[in-house]
């Protein structure tokens, strides 16, 4: 009781500590319509409508709201979010995080209070998947 | 990383990210990276020295560093910086073009006719004419 480790929460915000150059960061007022793509992390906090690809880490901050088809490498959810959901490592949806719709991811974590709706795919996607001890299935040279 | 949410607020799109569409809203943007489409914003338009921006544009001010093609009004100010270039039409109540910068198109001033703070923008950046 009276050990006051400084533990630090990590799942919380996997950005800080990037460096800000490679990190885009779309403000409350800010509503954006189409196709984004691209690589380094994005921080959304205002509204997204169409098609984002990203090569890095998607942060749905909780003013956020999303509506399309999302892939990136790892995505942290606390704002609101429909459509297909990809990413290539992990999702986390957070406490706040109001979701519907599809998810794909290798490894998805949500906390108790967090809302979803929907169908979720845990398959590895093919291309990310990492050659396994002792399988003959390597294709690579 | 969230400061104030008034209307100083600035959103980034990064040099890796590209955008094509629409990007409205009360804020600034800063665009180190590619966008394509329509920039509608109350706030302004900073465009970086790696930054490339097609589109049609609707800022209070502009600056810009790297490269703009489109039709464009700056409600305020349009400034190209020495590394930037701009290619296309824009109307804007000032003008600051620096030395080394590139403007191939047409210029337009605001103030001599009553503007509205949304003026419509036909959607034709190719409007070039010869002065």
């Amino acid at each position: 009781m009276g050990l006051f480790a400084k533990e630090k929460p990590r799942a919380a915000s996997p950005v800080a500590g990037r460096s800000d150059h490679e990190t885009s960061f779309f403000g409350t007022k800010l509503s954006v319509k189409g196709k984004v793509s691209g690589g380094g992390n994005l921080i959304v906090m205002g509204n997204l409508e169409g098609e984002f690809e990203l090569q890095g880490e998607l942060v749905v901050a909780p003013s956020a709201v999303i509506r399309g088809e999302v892939k990136a490498v790892t995505v942290t959810v606390s704002g609101s979010l429909s459509g297909t959901l990809t990413a290539r490592e992990k999702i986390h949806l957070e406490k706040s995080a109001v979701v519907s719709g599809r998810l794909h991811a290798p490894r998805l974590s949500m906390v108790d209070g967090a809302s979803f709706n929907g169908e979720i795919e845990m398959q590895k996607p093919p291309e990310s998947t990492p050659p396994l001890k002792g399988t003959s299935r390597n294709e690579a040279n | 990383m969230v400061k104030d949410a008034s209307a100083g607020s600035t959103s980034l799109v990064s040099r890796p990210v590209v955008i094509e569409g629409e990007i409205s809203g009360d804020e600034n943007l800063h665009v180190d990276g590619r966008v394509k489409g329509i920039i509608r914003l109350t706030g302004d338009l900073f465009v970086g020295a790696s930054g490339a921006v097609e589109a049609e544009i609707d800022a209070r001010n502009i600056v810009i560093q790297g490269t703009v093609t489109g039709k464009v009004l700056a409600r305020r100010q349009f400034e190209v910086q020495p590394s930037g270039r701009f290619n296309g039409e824009c109307t804007a109540a000032s003008y600051e073009i620096r030395e080394g910068a590139v403007f191939e198109g047409i210029s337009k001033m605001s103030s001599s006719r009553p503007q509205s703070d949304k003026a419509p923008l036909s959607p034709d950046p190719n409007l070039k004419k010869k002065l």
